[in-house]
């Protein structure tokens, strides 16, 4: 649903109000209540909030601009590329380049294809990440297929999210939500550095986790809505996502849990001489419970074959990172393991592949476990229906200007000559395969009561 | 008369028993974050701005450290409030519980005691196996805890102030379909549960049920969100002339098992209807002792409405299955009447 955000009457007078700044840029979420904007009127500047939460779609006036009170000036949105309707012809989507307006197409029956291929296009790349943490030196090692291959992977898990996202806003998801958009350099990364019988274990937000990993989105899907066909047959849900034959145990939902699993799991690789390795991905929050100490003291011991990767997005649930740990870096309590612990930019796709490929090498040389913290971000709340009033707007917007999805477009467009075409083409896929799966989980049956007693035991 | 939701009378609660001793604090995760949560389900929303950040004490994801730091307060002279955020996760701190909190007075020859509350909020809400249990009977088997279990705001705000002032270790158990938490919280389907709470500071024994309703035909026991399920069904068997009474079995440890025992011999025949697994549930330990104590007076065997002995299922339509409902407890309370009606001829 778009919604306007009209410039409210300000003090007595009520005349006319200037805009002085967006304070949000366009295509940004925005929690109800932030300020998107600073209004000056004769007597004061303001700020105009949002009253709900929302993607700030579209402006509708530039700085300087005099605007009239009771008049639009912003257009809230339920995803960042929502068509745009009866506004597209006033919209300006992209400040910087004030010239590029949205060509007006009204016209209602559009196809769904296109108004995605418009919105697709009209997204501009972000400009250049700031100095990253680990340099993607191998990039010009990586042979283009393999580039697209990531690309397609990271684009895949957004637009799921995404799309759940918006049916979440509608109401048509049951049960919980703990999104992965932000975070998909990690996943996409770090699976590319695993061989198929590689194992995974996962978290409270696994989707990402699972598709880069191989596991079909109708199966994720339909798991989500509690549907037999699901990948765990409706009984895991959310946040028990399972694909045995991708190599994924059941997701955990204990945060911390699956450390010492995933040790374990290392253990019988390397009691059966097998040449496998496994991952354990959990959060900042993950590392101050006493499963971490215990799980990766004892793969250390005995050098299993386990990579753990912590992302590190900066909280656990409301609680930011500073008020858990006196050290900001978690990798650095690989040391007390006596393990290398690795820092990496986790909004960086080819440095998380390089410093997980090199930690997957050393795990299955026989060398033993590897800490690898990626510094990344969850661009949505913690989980369903969290507005995340501890954070600013302005800490989320520098994060999304570090897109990795968009990132890894600026590279492609920039030193391999993809045409930005070709990248449309591959998010119009994806998005196309996203819908499949969700109208798959919303058409499947409800499993049978007969299931609620089935597999208690084995 | 003011009305408050279940969440905001447990927030009361310990706003005032805070206020009233400087000893009571509250520690756990996502507590007191500014423009946090107020813990899992905003019990303890807004209360740092009152008591800081020193009271309502923001811990890491360390479920070991937050009840182990639990009871070493408390044997220090403290009352701490810890909050699990779901139920589920007391199972990280399980030795903390049951080999520590519990057995630190007796092993001490009462040298020591342990009063701390752990808050677990507990029920099956379309989350899936790890978030969802009803975790009561493993507490009502270890000696030295109370277990409190309310299902109203007017019961959640005095049976808590009760377990702060007691001098043991309480397991508070807080259903989620019973906040009626506004906001961003709250739950799908909860009930929209408001009932009266007076201002002031009260108490509620614990160890005390309630009787929820007087009936002759059969007594139904229950606690929180299967209260209001049986309360319902109660009003339904009326209309079919069964006389049901409804025992809010709010305290499991200690119980008030006489109270429960005199309405059997007046009823005749008892029924237990409980979200948690059936084998081994409080359940099973109430059916037991009632059997015990006037095999004579029932006409029928007790009878248990319970979740199967399955974990919790995730999707809706399983879940649905899995926590009794009132048509199963409709069900089961005729066939318990019609069956002990027809023994009565013989
Ligand atoms: C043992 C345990 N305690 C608390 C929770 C509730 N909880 C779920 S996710 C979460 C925050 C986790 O933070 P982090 O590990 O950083 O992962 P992120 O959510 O940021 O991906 C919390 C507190 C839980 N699931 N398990
Ligand atoms: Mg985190």
């Amino acid at each position: 649903m778009i919604s306007e955000i009209i410039i409210p009457k300000l003090g007595a007078t009520g005349g006319d109000v200037t805009l002085d700044e967006w304070l949000v840029p366009i295509g940004a979420f925005v929690n109800a209540g932030a300020p998107i904007a600073t209004l000056t009127t004769d007597k004061a500047t303001v700020e105009l909030e949002a009253f709900r939460g929302g993607y700030l779609r579209a402006i509708l006036a530039r700085p300087g601009d005099t605007v009239p009170i009771a008049t639009p000036i912003a257009l809230l949105a339920d995803s960042s590329d929502e068509p745009l309707g009866e506004y597209a012809a006033r919209a300006i989507t992209n400040l910087k380049e004030t010239t590029t307006l949205l060509t007006a197409n009204t016209d209602a029956v559009e196809s769904q294809i296109s108004n995605q291929k418009s919105a697709i296009e009209n997204r501009k790349p972000q400009p250049p990440p700031q100095a990253p943490i680990a340099s993607s030196s191998i990039a010009p090692l990586l042979q283009l297929p393999f580039l697209l291959a990531l690309f397609r992977s990271m684009s895949l898990i957004r637009r799921f999210e995404d799309t759940l996202y918006q049916l979440f806003l509608q109401g048509l998801v049951p049960g919980t939500l703990h999104q992965y958009q932000g975070q998909e350099a990690v996943a996409v990364g770090v699976s590319a550095a695993l061989n198929k019988d590689d194992v995974i274990f996962s978290t409270h937000r696994p989707v990402g986790h699972l598709l880069a990993k191989g596991s079909s989105a109708r199966g994720v899907a339909a798991e989500i809505w509690g549907k037999a066909a699901g990948c765990a047959g409706g009984k895991g849900g959310q946040m028990h996502l399972c694909d045995i034959t991708i190599g994924a145990p059941p997701s955990n939902a204990i945060v911390g849990a699956n450390i010492p699993i995933a040790t374990g799991a290392a253990l019988a690789f390397q009691l059966r001489g097998e040449p496998r390795v496994a991952v354990s991905y959990f959060g900042d929050g993950a590392t101050n419970i006493g499963a971490f100490h215990e799980g990766i003291n004892l793969a250390a011991v005995k050098n299993a074959p386990v990579l753990f990767v912590c992302e590190n997005n900066g909280y656990a649930a409301s609680t930011h990172i500073s008020l858990t740990s006196r050290v900001p870096d978690l990798a650095v309590r690989a040391e007390a393991y006596g393990i290398p612990g690795v820092i990496v930019d986790g909004m960086d796709v080819l440095a998380v592949y390089d410093a997980a490929q090199q930690a997957v090498s050393r795990a299955r040389r026989g060398d033993g476990p590897t800490l690898l913290e990626c510094k990344t971000y969850r661009y949505m709340g913690h989980s369903r229906g969290d507005p995340g009033g501890y954070r600013t707007q302005h800490e989320l917007a520098e994060w999304r200007a570090r897109d990795p999805i968009e990132r890894l477009r600026l590279l492609l467009v920039a030193q391999h000559n993809v045409s930005p075409d070709t990248l449309t083409a591959i998010e119009i896929e994806t998005q196309a395969q996203v819908d499949d799966a969700v109208a798959f989980a919303q058409a499947a049956p409800e499993p049978e009561p007969s299931l609620l007693e089935t597999h208690i035991y084995a | 008369m003011r009305e408050l939701s279940f969440s905001k009378a447990l927030r009361e609660a310990i706003q005032l028993a805070m206020r009233r001793d400087p000893n009571v604090f509250v520690l756990g995760e996502d507590v007191g974050i500014s423009g946090g949560f107020g813990g899992g389900f905003t019990v303890t929303l807004g209360l740092s701005d009152e008591f800081g950040h020193a009271r309502i004490m923001d811990t890491p994801i360390s479920e070991i450290a937050i009840v182990g730091a639990a009871v070493g307060a408390a044997m220090m002279g403290m009352r701490p409030i810890a909050e699990m955020q779901y139920g589920d996760f007391v199972f990280c701190a399980m030795d903390q519980v049951i080999n520590q909190a519990a057995k630190m007075c007796y092993m001490s020859n009462g040298q020591v005691s342990v009063p701390l509350v752990l808050r677990l909020p507990v029920g099956a809400t379309t989350r899936g196996a790890q978030h969802a249990q009803s975790t009561e009977a493993y507490f009502m088997h270890t000696p030295g805890l109370k277990v409190v279990c309310p299902s109203n705001p007017y019961d959640a705000k005095g049976l808590l102030l009760s377990a702060v002032w007691d001098n043991n270790p309480v397991i508070f158990l807080e259903h989620k379909l019973l906040y009626g938490a506004g906001g961003g919280r709250k739950e799908k389907t909860s009930l929209d549960l408001y009932t009266h709470v007076p201002e002031q500071e009260y108490t509620l024994p614990l160890g005390s049920v309630a009787v929820k309703r007087a009936g002759t035909d059969v007594t139904i026991l229950a606690n929180m969100l299967m209260v209001h399920r049986a309360l319902q069904a109660a009003q339904e068997l009326a209309s079919m002339g069964i006389d049901a009474g409804v025992i809010d079995v709010r305290c499991l440890a200690p119980l008030d098992i006489e109270t429960l025992a005199d309405s059997a011999r007046k009823t005749h025949r008892v029924m237990i209807v409980e979200e948690d697994n059936q084998s081994g549930g409080w359940g099973a330990e109430v059916a037991a002792r009632l059997t015990e104590m006037c095999f004579d007076d029932l006409d029928a065997p007790v009878l248990r409405v319970a979740a199967p002995d399955t974990p919790v299922p995730c999707a809706p339509a399983l879940e649905k299955l899995y926590v009794p409902d009132v048509p199963r407890i409709l069900q089961a309370a005729r066939q318990l009447c019609q069956s002990s009606r027809e023994n009565d001829l013989d």
